[in-house]
Protein backbone atom coordinates (compact mmCIF):
# COMPACT_ATOMS: atom_id res chain seq x y z
CA UNK A 1 0.00 0.00 0.00
CA UNK A 2 1.55 3.35 -0.92
CA UNK A 3 2.26 5.61 2.04
CA UNK A 4 1.42 8.80 0.22
CA UNK A 5 -1.31 9.69 -2.25
CA UNK A 6 0.40 12.77 -3.62
CA UNK A 7 4.07 12.91 -4.55
CA UNK A 8 5.01 15.38 -1.80
CA UNK A 9 7.59 15.37 0.96
CA UNK A 10 7.45 16.17 4.65
CA UNK A 11 9.25 19.29 5.87
CA UNK A 12 11.37 17.50 8.43
CA UNK A 13 13.25 14.31 7.63
CA UNK A 14 14.01 13.47 11.27
CA UNK A 15 11.48 12.47 13.87
CA UNK A 16 11.28 14.13 17.28
CA UNK A 17 13.28 11.29 18.86
CA UNK A 18 16.18 12.02 16.48
CA UNK A 19 15.59 8.96 14.31
CA UNK A 20 14.87 9.04 10.60
CA UNK A 21 11.31 8.88 9.24
CA UNK A 22 11.46 5.10 8.89
CA UNK A 23 12.91 4.72 12.38
CA UNK A 24 16.54 4.20 11.39
CA UNK A 25 19.66 5.62 13.03
CA UNK A 26 21.83 7.82 10.83
CA UNK A 27 24.27 4.99 9.96
CA UNK A 28 21.72 2.19 9.76
CA UNK A 29 20.98 0.29 6.53
CA UNK A 30 17.48 -0.72 5.52
CA UNK A 31 16.73 -4.48 5.80
CA UNK A 32 18.50 -6.35 2.99
CA UNK A 33 17.57 -9.76 1.64
CA UNK A 34 19.41 -11.52 -1.19
CA UNK A 35 18.88 -14.72 -3.08
CA UNK A 36 20.70 -16.35 -6.01
CA UNK A 37 19.50 -18.70 -8.75
CA UNK A 38 16.01 -17.19 -8.98
CA UNK A 39 15.70 -17.46 -12.79
CA UNK A 40 16.03 -21.00 -14.07
CA UNK A 41 16.63 -20.08 -17.71
CA UNK A 42 19.56 -17.77 -16.99
CA UNK A 43 23.22 -18.72 -16.61
CA UNK A 44 23.19 -16.85 -13.33
CA UNK A 45 20.67 -14.73 -11.48
CA UNK A 46 20.04 -12.93 -8.22
CA UNK A 47 17.21 -11.19 -6.42
CA UNK A 48 17.62 -8.35 -3.99
CA UNK A 49 15.17 -6.77 -1.60
CA UNK A 50 16.65 -3.65 -0.07
CA UNK A 51 14.03 -1.78 1.92
CA UNK A 52 11.22 -1.38 -0.60
CA UNK A 53 13.55 -1.87 -3.58
CA UNK A 54 12.97 -5.16 -5.36
CA UNK A 55 15.44 -5.95 -8.11
CA UNK A 56 16.08 -9.01 -10.27
CA UNK A 57 19.32 -9.47 -12.20
CA UNK A 58 20.19 -12.19 -14.71
CA UNK A 59 23.39 -12.99 -16.57
CA UNK A 60 23.69 -14.62 -19.98
CA UNK A 61 27.12 -15.45 -21.28
CA UNK A 62 29.70 -15.91 -22.46
CA UNK A 63 27.66 -16.01 -25.67
CA UNK A 64 27.77 -14.82 -29.25
CA UNK A 65 27.55 -11.06 -29.67
CA UNK A 66 24.48 -9.51 -31.30
CA UNK A 67 24.91 -7.32 -33.30
CA UNK A 68 28.05 -8.99 -34.53
CA UNK A 69 30.10 -5.84 -35.21
CA UNK A 70 30.29 -5.11 -31.46
CA UNK A 71 32.43 -8.22 -30.89
CA UNK A 72 36.11 -7.64 -30.15
CA UNK A 73 38.63 -10.12 -31.55
CA UNK A 74 41.00 -9.93 -28.57
CA UNK A 75 38.57 -9.83 -25.64
CA UNK A 76 35.01 -10.33 -24.49
CA UNK A 77 32.65 -7.46 -23.85
CA UNK A 78 30.39 -6.74 -20.89
CA UNK A 79 27.00 -5.21 -21.51
CA UNK A 80 24.68 -4.08 -18.73
CA UNK A 81 21.04 -3.17 -19.23
CA UNK A 82 19.37 -1.48 -16.28
CA UNK A 83 15.60 -1.10 -16.67
CA UNK A 84 12.76 -0.04 -14.43
CA UNK A 85 9.29 -1.55 -14.54
CA UNK A 86 6.51 0.90 -15.37
CA UNK A 87 4.93 0.32 -11.95
CA UNK A 88 8.16 0.58 -9.92
CA UNK A 89 7.82 4.32 -9.33
CA UNK A 90 5.15 6.80 -8.16
CA UNK A 91 4.14 8.08 -11.62
CA UNK A 92 3.97 5.32 -14.20
CA UNK A 93 7.25 5.22 -16.08
CA UNK A 94 7.07 5.10 -19.85
CA UNK A 95 7.84 1.57 -21.04
CA UNK A 96 10.70 2.51 -23.39
CA UNK A 97 14.16 2.95 -21.80
CA UNK A 98 14.99 6.57 -21.09
CA UNK A 99 18.22 8.56 -20.83
CA UNK A 100 18.51 7.92 -17.10
CA UNK A 101 18.34 4.15 -17.58
CA UNK A 102 20.98 4.24 -20.30
CA UNK A 103 23.34 6.32 -18.16
CA UNK A 104 22.95 4.06 -15.14
CA UNK A 105 23.49 0.98 -17.33
CA UNK A 106 26.76 2.49 -18.45
CA UNK A 107 28.08 3.44 -15.03
CA UNK A 108 27.21 -0.02 -13.66
CA UNK A 109 29.04 -1.65 -16.59
CA UNK A 110 32.07 0.56 -15.95
CA UNK A 111 31.92 -0.33 -12.28
CA UNK A 112 31.81 -4.09 -12.80
CA UNK A 113 34.17 -4.44 -15.76
CA UNK A 114 37.43 -4.24 -13.76
CA UNK A 115 36.34 -7.36 -11.86
CA UNK A 116 36.15 -9.64 -14.90
CA UNK A 117 38.85 -11.37 -16.96
CA UNK A 118 37.36 -10.34 -20.30
CA UNK A 119 40.64 -11.00 -22.12
CA UNK A 120 39.94 -14.74 -21.61
CA UNK A 121 36.74 -14.59 -23.68
CA UNK A 122 37.59 -13.11 -27.10
CA UNK A 123 34.68 -12.56 -29.45
CA UNK A 124 31.95 -13.14 -26.86
CA UNK A 125 29.74 -11.05 -24.63
CA UNK A 126 28.45 -11.21 -21.08
CA UNK A 127 25.07 -9.62 -20.76
CA UNK A 128 23.72 -8.50 -17.42
CA UNK A 129 20.04 -7.58 -17.35
CA UNK A 130 18.83 -5.69 -14.30
CA UNK A 131 15.09 -5.25 -13.83
CA UNK A 132 13.93 -2.92 -11.07
CA UNK A 133 10.46 -4.13 -10.09
CA UNK A 134 9.96 -1.77 -7.15
CA UNK A 135 12.02 1.35 -6.49
CA UNK A 136 12.52 3.36 -3.32
CA UNK A 137 15.80 5.23 -3.56
CA UNK A 138 19.28 3.89 -4.17
CA UNK A 139 18.42 1.60 -7.08
CA UNK A 140 21.73 2.16 -8.88
CA UNK A 141 23.65 0.99 -5.80
CA UNK A 142 21.31 -1.92 -5.20
CA UNK A 143 21.52 -2.85 -8.90
CA UNK A 144 25.32 -2.87 -8.84
CA UNK A 145 25.28 -5.07 -5.75
CA UNK A 146 22.81 -7.56 -7.21
CA UNK A 147 24.53 -7.60 -10.63
CA UNK A 148 27.81 -8.68 -9.00
CA UNK A 149 25.94 -11.43 -7.21
CA UNK A 150 24.31 -12.67 -10.44
CA UNK A 151 27.70 -12.78 -12.19
CA UNK A 152 29.14 -14.82 -9.32
CA UNK A 153 26.10 -17.11 -9.47
CA UNK A 154 26.77 -17.63 -13.18
CA UNK A 155 30.24 -18.90 -12.31
CA UNK A 156 31.93 -16.08 -14.21
CA UNK A 157 35.54 -15.77 -12.94
CA UNK A 158 35.82 -12.55 -10.94
CA UNK A 159 38.58 -10.90 -8.96
CA UNK A 160 36.09 -10.19 -6.20
CA UNK A 161 32.59 -8.92 -5.62
CA UNK A 162 31.62 -5.27 -5.67
CA UNK A 163 29.20 -3.65 -3.22
CA UNK A 164 27.54 -0.26 -3.46
CA UNK A 165 25.64 2.09 -1.18
CA UNK A 166 24.54 5.72 -1.18
CA UNK A 167 25.45 8.15 1.56
CA UNK A 168 23.95 11.59 1.78
CA UNK A 169 22.96 14.61 3.79
CA UNK A 170 19.49 15.44 5.09
CA UNK A 171 18.64 18.39 7.32
CA UNK A 172 22.39 19.00 7.62
CA UNK A 173 23.16 15.52 8.99
CA UNK A 174 25.15 12.87 7.21
CA UNK A 175 23.29 9.58 6.76
CA UNK A 176 23.80 6.17 5.17
CA UNK A 177 21.50 4.48 2.63
CA UNK A 178 18.98 7.13 1.57
CA UNK A 179 15.39 6.05 1.10
CA UNK A 180 13.29 7.44 -1.76
CA UNK A 181 11.94 10.37 0.27
CA UNK A 182 15.37 11.18 1.75
CA UNK A 183 16.90 11.09 -1.70
CA UNK A 184 14.34 13.49 -3.21
CA UNK A 185 14.03 15.88 -0.27
CA UNK A 186 17.62 15.69 1.00
CA UNK A 187 20.56 18.00 0.32
CA UNK A 188 23.21 15.63 -1.00
CA UNK A 189 23.52 12.15 -2.46
CA UNK A 190 26.73 10.22 -3.07
CA UNK A 191 26.48 6.70 -4.49
CA UNK A 192 29.70 4.78 -4.06
CA UNK A 193 30.90 1.25 -4.88
CA UNK A 194 34.00 -0.60 -3.72
CA UNK A 195 35.64 -3.50 -5.55
CA UNK A 196 36.93 -5.72 -2.80
CA UNK A 197 40.00 -7.23 -4.51
CA UNK A 198 41.78 -3.89 -4.22
CA UNK A 199 39.36 -2.05 -1.91
CA UNK A 200 39.12 0.79 -4.37
CA UNK A 201 36.22 2.91 -5.52
CA UNK A 202 34.76 1.84 -8.84
CA UNK A 203 31.53 3.87 -8.92
CA UNK A 204 31.25 7.40 -7.64
CA UNK A 205 28.75 10.13 -8.33
CA UNK A 206 27.75 13.16 -6.33
CA UNK A 207 24.98 15.71 -6.38
CA UNK A 208 24.63 18.39 -3.75
CA UNK A 209 27.23 20.32 -1.81
CA UNK A 210 29.76 19.32 0.84
CA UNK A 211 32.93 20.65 2.40
CA UNK A 212 36.12 18.64 2.68
CA UNK A 213 35.42 17.48 6.22
CA UNK A 214 32.02 16.22 5.16
CA UNK A 215 33.49 14.40 2.20
CA UNK A 216 35.89 12.52 4.45
CA UNK A 217 33.00 11.55 6.70
CA UNK A 218 30.90 10.43 3.72
CA UNK A 219 33.65 8.10 2.57
CA UNK A 220 34.33 6.65 6.03
CA UNK A 221 30.64 5.99 6.71
CA UNK A 222 30.19 4.41 3.30
CA UNK A 223 33.16 2.10 3.82
CA UNK A 224 31.72 0.77 7.09
CA UNK A 225 28.29 0.18 5.52
CA UNK A 226 29.79 -1.50 2.47
CA UNK A 227 31.60 -4.06 4.64
CA UNK A 228 28.23 -5.19 5.97
CA UNK A 229 26.70 -5.41 2.49
CA UNK A 230 29.68 -7.40 1.22
CA UNK A 231 29.21 -9.87 4.07
CA UNK A 232 25.54 -10.41 3.12
CA UNK A 233 26.60 -11.04 -0.50
CA UNK A 234 29.18 -13.61 0.59
CA UNK A 235 26.76 -15.33 2.95
CA UNK A 236 24.14 -15.55 0.20
CA UNK A 237 26.57 -17.22 -2.21
CA UNK A 238 27.90 -19.56 0.46
CA UNK A 239 24.44 -20.66 1.52
CA UNK A 240 23.69 -21.68 -2.07
CA UNK A 241 26.65 -24.05 -2.11
CA UNK A 242 25.96 -25.33 1.39
CA UNK A 243 22.46 -26.21 0.22
CA UNK A 244 23.86 -27.98 -2.85
CA UNK A 245 26.30 -29.88 -0.68
CA UNK A 246 23.49 -30.97 1.62
CA UNK A 247 21.38 -32.16 -1.29
CA UNK A 248 24.13 -34.12 -3.00
CA UNK A 249 25.47 -35.71 0.19
CA UNK A 250 21.99 -37.00 0.97
CA UNK A 251 21.86 -40.53 -0.54
CA UNK A 252 18.07 -40.40 -0.92
CA UNK A 253 18.04 -37.28 -3.03
CA UNK A 254 16.29 -37.56 -6.36
CA UNK A 255 18.19 -36.76 -9.48
CA UNK A 256 15.74 -34.47 -11.22
CA UNK A 257 18.09 -33.22 -13.88
CA UNK A 258 15.81 -32.09 -16.65
CA UNK A 259 18.44 -32.52 -19.33
CA UNK A 260 17.98 -36.26 -19.17
CA UNK B 1 21.89 -22.81 -18.51
CA UNK B 2 18.90 -25.06 -18.68
CA UNK B 3 18.04 -26.84 -21.87
CA UNK B 4 16.50 -23.83 -23.57
CA UNK B 5 16.70 -24.14 -27.33
CA UNK B 6 15.28 -22.37 -30.30
CA UNK B 7 14.77 -25.58 -32.21
CA UNK B 8 13.90 -29.01 -30.88
CA UNK B 9 15.55 -32.01 -32.48
CA UNK B 10 13.53 -34.47 -34.55
CA UNK B 11 14.21 -37.16 -31.95
CA UNK B 12 12.88 -35.01 -29.12
CA UNK B 13 9.84 -34.06 -31.16
CA UNK B 14 9.11 -37.75 -31.85
CA UNK B 15 9.56 -38.49 -28.16
CA UNK B 16 7.08 -35.77 -27.14
CA UNK B 17 4.63 -36.94 -29.81
CA UNK B 18 4.83 -40.63 -29.01
CA UNK B 19 4.25 -39.80 -25.35
CA UNK B 20 1.24 -37.65 -26.19
CA UNK B 21 -0.20 -40.50 -28.26
CA UNK B 22 -0.13 -42.60 -25.10
CA UNK B 23 -1.83 -39.66 -23.35
CA UNK B 24 1.35 -38.95 -21.42
CA UNK B 25 3.45 -35.80 -21.21
CA UNK B 26 7.21 -35.45 -20.85
CA UNK B 27 6.65 -33.86 -17.42
CA UNK B 28 4.30 -36.67 -16.33
CA UNK B 29 1.12 -34.64 -16.60
CA UNK B 30 -2.12 -35.87 -18.11
CA UNK B 31 -3.42 -34.26 -21.32
CA UNK B 32 -5.84 -32.00 -19.44
CA UNK B 33 -3.72 -31.07 -16.49
CA UNK B 34 -2.22 -27.72 -15.54
CA UNK B 35 1.20 -27.29 -14.03
CA UNK B 36 1.01 -25.86 -10.52
CA UNK B 37 -0.02 -22.24 -10.04
CA UNK B 38 1.71 -20.20 -7.36
CA UNK B 39 0.38 -16.74 -6.58
CA UNK B 40 1.64 -13.85 -4.48
CA UNK B 41 -0.23 -10.57 -4.47
CA UNK B 42 0.40 -6.93 -3.60
CA UNK B 43 4.17 -7.32 -3.37
CA UNK B 44 5.13 -4.07 -5.14
CA UNK B 45 4.85 -1.10 -2.77
CA UNK B 46 4.96 1.49 -5.57
CA UNK B 47 2.14 -0.10 -7.55
CA UNK B 48 -1.60 0.25 -6.88
CA UNK B 49 -1.92 -3.53 -7.11
CA UNK B 50 0.41 -6.34 -8.15
CA UNK B 51 0.82 -10.07 -8.53
CA UNK B 52 3.66 -12.54 -8.92
CA UNK B 53 2.28 -15.63 -10.65
CA UNK B 54 4.15 -18.82 -11.48
CA UNK B 55 2.75 -21.58 -13.68
CA UNK B 56 5.31 -24.34 -13.36
CA UNK B 57 8.58 -22.55 -14.22
CA UNK B 58 6.86 -19.76 -16.14
CA UNK B 59 6.79 -16.64 -14.01
CA UNK B 60 5.15 -13.26 -14.59
CA UNK B 61 5.15 -10.18 -12.34
CA UNK B 62 2.34 -7.71 -13.03
CA UNK B 63 1.71 -4.28 -11.59
CA UNK B 64 -1.09 -1.74 -11.77
CA UNK B 65 -0.64 2.00 -12.20
CA UNK B 66 -3.30 4.61 -12.84
CA UNK B 67 -3.58 8.00 -14.42
CA UNK B 68 -6.45 10.45 -14.70
CA UNK B 69 -7.27 11.65 -18.17
CA UNK B 70 -10.05 12.61 -20.55
CA UNK B 71 -12.41 9.80 -21.63
CA UNK B 72 -12.87 8.64 -25.21
CA UNK B 73 -15.50 10.87 -26.90
CA UNK B 74 -17.74 7.88 -27.70
CA UNK B 75 -17.59 6.55 -24.11
CA UNK B 76 -17.77 9.77 -22.04
CA UNK B 77 -18.60 8.09 -18.73
CA UNK B 78 -16.25 5.10 -18.86
CA UNK B 79 -12.69 4.68 -17.65
CA UNK B 80 -10.05 2.77 -19.57
CA UNK B 81 -8.08 -0.37 -18.71
CA UNK B 82 -5.07 -1.21 -20.84
CA UNK B 83 -2.83 -4.27 -20.75
CA UNK B 84 0.83 -4.28 -21.75
CA UNK B 85 3.27 -7.19 -21.75
CA UNK B 86 7.03 -7.24 -21.95
CA UNK B 87 9.10 -10.37 -22.54
CA UNK B 88 12.15 -9.40 -20.51
CA UNK B 89 15.53 -10.58 -21.78
CA UNK B 90 16.18 -12.03 -18.30
CA UNK B 91 13.39 -14.54 -18.91
CA UNK B 92 14.94 -16.61 -21.67
CA UNK B 93 17.85 -16.64 -24.13
CA UNK B 94 15.11 -16.67 -26.78
CA UNK B 95 14.03 -13.14 -25.85
CA UNK B 96 15.88 -10.12 -27.12
CA UNK B 97 15.90 -6.53 -25.99
CA UNK B 98 13.98 -3.95 -27.87
CA UNK B 99 10.47 -2.80 -28.62
CA UNK B 100 7.61 -5.30 -28.14
CA UNK B 101 7.59 -8.08 -30.72
CA UNK B 102 4.66 -10.12 -32.04
CA UNK B 103 4.71 -12.58 -29.18
CA UNK B 104 4.49 -9.95 -26.44
CA UNK B 105 1.79 -8.04 -28.32
CA UNK B 106 -0.24 -11.22 -28.73
CA UNK B 107 0.12 -11.97 -25.03
CA UNK B 108 -1.08 -8.50 -24.06
CA UNK B 109 -3.91 -8.51 -26.62
CA UNK B 110 -5.30 -11.93 -25.71
CA UNK B 111 -5.22 -11.17 -21.98
CA UNK B 112 -6.73 -7.74 -22.65
CA UNK B 113 -9.57 -9.13 -24.74
CA UNK B 114 -10.29 -11.84 -22.17
CA UNK B 115 -10.76 -9.12 -19.56
CA UNK B 116 -12.47 -6.55 -21.79
CA UNK B 117 -15.25 -8.75 -23.12
CA UNK B 118 -16.02 -10.50 -19.86
CA UNK B 119 -17.59 -7.59 -17.98
CA UNK B 120 -14.61 -7.90 -15.64
CA UNK B 121 -13.53 -4.29 -15.04
CA UNK B 122 -16.49 -2.01 -14.33
CA UNK B 123 -15.32 0.87 -16.48
CA UNK B 124 -18.32 3.03 -15.49
CA UNK B 125 -17.02 2.98 -11.90
CA UNK B 126 -13.73 4.42 -13.17
CA UNK B 127 -15.46 7.66 -14.15
CA UNK B 128 -14.75 10.72 -12.00
CA UNK B 129 -16.71 13.26 -14.07
CA UNK B 130 -18.50 12.56 -17.31
CA UNK B 131 -16.71 13.97 -20.38
CA UNK B 132 -13.96 15.44 -18.15
CA UNK B 133 -11.99 12.95 -16.08
CA UNK B 134 -11.76 9.18 -15.89
CA UNK B 135 -9.25 6.73 -14.51
CA UNK B 136 -6.92 5.06 -16.96
CA UNK B 137 -5.60 1.79 -15.55
CA UNK B 138 -2.35 0.31 -16.79
CA UNK B 139 -1.91 -3.40 -16.18
CA UNK B 140 1.72 -4.07 -17.10
CA UNK B 141 2.98 -7.64 -17.27
CA UNK B 142 6.67 -8.52 -17.09
CA UNK B 143 7.74 -12.05 -17.98
CA UNK B 144 10.47 -13.09 -15.53
CA UNK B 145 11.02 -16.70 -16.65
CA UNK B 146 9.69 -18.31 -19.83
CA UNK B 147 8.78 -21.98 -19.73
CA UNK B 148 5.74 -22.04 -22.01
CA UNK B 149 2.10 -20.86 -21.91
CA UNK B 150 2.56 -17.20 -21.06
CA UNK B 151 -1.06 -16.46 -21.89
CA UNK B 152 -2.70 -18.47 -19.10
CA UNK B 153 -0.15 -17.31 -16.53
CA UNK B 154 -0.60 -13.74 -17.77
CA UNK B 155 -4.39 -13.99 -17.50
CA UNK B 156 -4.24 -15.07 -13.87
CA UNK B 157 -1.53 -12.49 -13.17
CA UNK B 158 -3.54 -9.60 -14.66
CA UNK B 159 -6.71 -10.68 -12.90
CA UNK B 160 -5.01 -11.06 -9.50
CA UNK B 161 -3.44 -7.62 -9.98
CA UNK B 162 -6.85 -6.03 -10.61
CA UNK B 163 -8.34 -7.86 -7.62
CA UNK B 164 -5.54 -6.62 -5.36
CA UNK B 165 -6.07 -3.00 -6.52
CA UNK B 166 -6.10 -0.08 -4.07
CA UNK B 167 -6.48 3.18 -5.93
CA UNK B 168 -6.76 6.71 -4.47
CA UNK B 169 -10.32 7.99 -4.72
CA UNK B 170 -10.80 11.22 -6.64
CA UNK B 171 -13.83 13.52 -6.84
CA UNK B 172 -14.52 16.31 -9.28
CA UNK B 173 -14.22 19.87 -8.02
CA UNK B 174 -16.64 21.88 -10.14
CA UNK B 175 -15.19 25.30 -9.22
CA UNK B 176 -11.53 24.51 -9.83
CA UNK B 177 -12.44 22.25 -12.73
CA UNK B 178 -10.05 19.54 -11.60
CA UNK B 179 -9.88 16.24 -9.74
CA UNK B 180 -9.35 16.32 -5.96
CA UNK B 181 -8.16 13.44 -3.80
CA UNK B 182 -10.36 12.46 -0.89
CA UNK B 183 -7.59 10.63 0.96
CA UNK B 184 -9.60 7.41 0.73
CA UNK B 185 -9.09 4.42 -1.54
CA UNK B 186 -11.29 2.19 -3.64
CA UNK B 187 -10.47 -1.46 -4.05
CA UNK B 188 -10.57 -4.48 -6.31
CA UNK B 189 -14.05 -5.46 -5.18
CA UNK B 190 -15.34 -2.04 -6.29
CA UNK B 191 -14.20 -2.45 -9.89
CA UNK B 192 -13.92 -6.19 -10.64
CA UNK B 193 -17.10 -8.08 -11.44
CA UNK B 194 -16.69 -11.26 -13.52
CA UNK B 195 -13.49 -13.31 -13.22
CA UNK B 196 -12.42 -14.44 -16.69
CA UNK B 197 -9.88 -17.25 -17.08
CA UNK B 198 -8.02 -17.95 -20.28
CA UNK B 199 -7.14 -21.54 -21.14
CA UNK B 200 -4.58 -22.41 -23.79
CA UNK B 201 -4.36 -25.71 -25.63
CA UNK B 202 -1.60 -26.96 -27.89
CA UNK B 203 -2.15 -29.18 -30.91
CA UNK B 204 0.29 -31.62 -32.51
CA UNK B 205 -1.06 -33.67 -35.41
CA UNK B 206 -4.50 -34.66 -34.07
CA UNK B 207 -3.64 -34.52 -30.38
CA UNK B 208 -4.83 -31.63 -28.22
CA UNK B 209 -3.59 -30.90 -24.71
CA UNK B 210 -3.91 -28.21 -22.04
CA UNK B 211 -1.15 -25.83 -20.86
CA UNK B 212 1.73 -26.50 -23.28
CA UNK B 213 5.18 -26.39 -21.68
CA UNK B 214 8.09 -24.80 -23.55
CA UNK B 215 9.29 -27.92 -25.44
CA UNK B 216 5.67 -28.70 -26.36
CA UNK B 217 5.14 -25.12 -27.51
CA UNK B 218 8.24 -25.33 -29.71
CA UNK B 219 7.15 -28.51 -31.47
CA UNK B 220 3.37 -27.99 -31.61
CA UNK B 221 1.60 -27.10 -34.85
CA UNK B 222 -0.51 -24.46 -33.20
CA UNK B 223 -2.37 -23.27 -30.16
CA UNK B 224 -5.80 -22.06 -29.24
CA UNK B 225 -6.66 -19.83 -26.28
CA UNK B 226 -10.22 -19.67 -24.98
CA UNK B 227 -11.36 -17.15 -22.35
CA UNK B 228 -14.34 -18.09 -20.22
CA UNK B 229 -16.37 -16.56 -17.45
CA UNK B 230 -18.64 -18.58 -15.17
CA UNK B 231 -21.04 -19.59 -17.98
CA UNK B 232 -19.87 -17.94 -21.17
CA UNK B 233 -17.06 -18.02 -23.68
CA UNK B 234 -15.81 -14.47 -24.14
CA UNK B 235 -12.80 -14.61 -26.40
CA UNK B 236 -10.94 -17.07 -28.62
CA UNK B 237 -7.57 -16.82 -30.30
CA UNK B 238 -6.16 -19.45 -32.60
CA UNK B 239 -2.50 -19.12 -33.42
CA UNK B 240 0.06 -21.15 -35.31
CA UNK B 241 -0.48 -23.22 -38.43
CA UNK B 242 -2.62 -25.97 -36.88
CA UNK B 243 -6.22 -26.36 -38.01
CA UNK B 244 -9.05 -27.46 -35.74
CA UNK B 245 -12.18 -29.36 -36.75
CA UNK B 246 -15.60 -28.02 -35.81
CA UNK B 247 -16.06 -30.91 -33.40
CA UNK B 248 -12.74 -30.15 -31.75
CA UNK B 249 -13.72 -26.52 -31.19
CA UNK B 250 -17.05 -27.63 -29.70
CA UNK B 251 -15.23 -30.05 -27.44
CA UNK B 252 -12.72 -27.39 -26.36
CA UNK B 253 -15.47 -24.86 -25.64
CA UNK B 254 -17.10 -27.40 -23.37
CA UNK B 255 -13.84 -28.32 -21.67
CA UNK B 256 -12.89 -24.67 -21.19
CA UNK B 257 -16.08 -23.93 -19.26
CA UNK B 258 -15.45 -26.99 -17.13
CA UNK B 259 -11.76 -26.18 -16.48
CA UNK B 260 -12.63 -22.51 -15.92
CA UNK B 261 -14.99 -23.51 -13.10
CA UNK B 262 -12.31 -25.70 -11.62
CA UNK B 263 -9.66 -22.96 -11.73
CA UNK B 264 -12.07 -20.41 -10.29
CA UNK B 265 -12.61 -22.70 -7.31
CA UNK B 266 -9.03 -23.90 -6.83
CA UNK B 267 -7.29 -20.55 -7.17
CA UNK B 268 -9.96 -18.65 -5.22
CA UNK B 269 -8.56 -15.35 -6.46
CA UNK B 270 -10.85 -13.24 -4.28
CA UNK B 271 -8.58 -14.10 -1.35
CA UNK B 272 -6.11 -11.61 -2.87
CA UNK B 273 -8.30 -8.56 -2.30
CA UNK B 274 -6.27 -5.74 -0.74
CA UNK B 275 -6.57 -5.60 3.01
CA UNK B 276 -8.63 -2.52 3.76
CA UNK B 277 -7.34 -0.35 6.57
Amino acid sequence: MPLIIKDEYPEKLFRKDGKRLDGREINELRPIKMEVGVIKNADGSAYLEWGNNKIIAAVYGPREVHPHHLAKPDRGILRVFYRMATFSVFDRKRPAPGRREKEISMIIADCIEPLLFLELYPGTSFEVFIEVMDADGGTRCASTTVAALALADAGVPMKSLVSAVAVGKIDGKIIVDLSGIEDKAGDADLPIAITWYNEEISLLQFDGNMDLEEMNKFLDLAYEALKNIHQIQLDTLKSKYLKLQEETSNPNHKNDNKGE
Amino acid sequence: MMDVKRIISKIEKDYILSNLKKEERIDNRGLWEYREFQINSDLIASAEGSADVSLGDTRIITGLKYDVGAPFPDLPDEGVCTVMAELLPIASPLFERGPPDEQSIELARVVDRGIRHADCVQTKKLCIKEKEAVYILFVDMYVINYAGNLIDAGGVSALTTLISAHIPEGIWNEEKHETEWTGKYFYGQDIVNELPFVLTYGKIEDIIFLDPSLPEELVCDGKISISVTENKITSIQKSGSATFSIDEIKMLGNKSLEFGKKLRKELNLLQYLAKTK
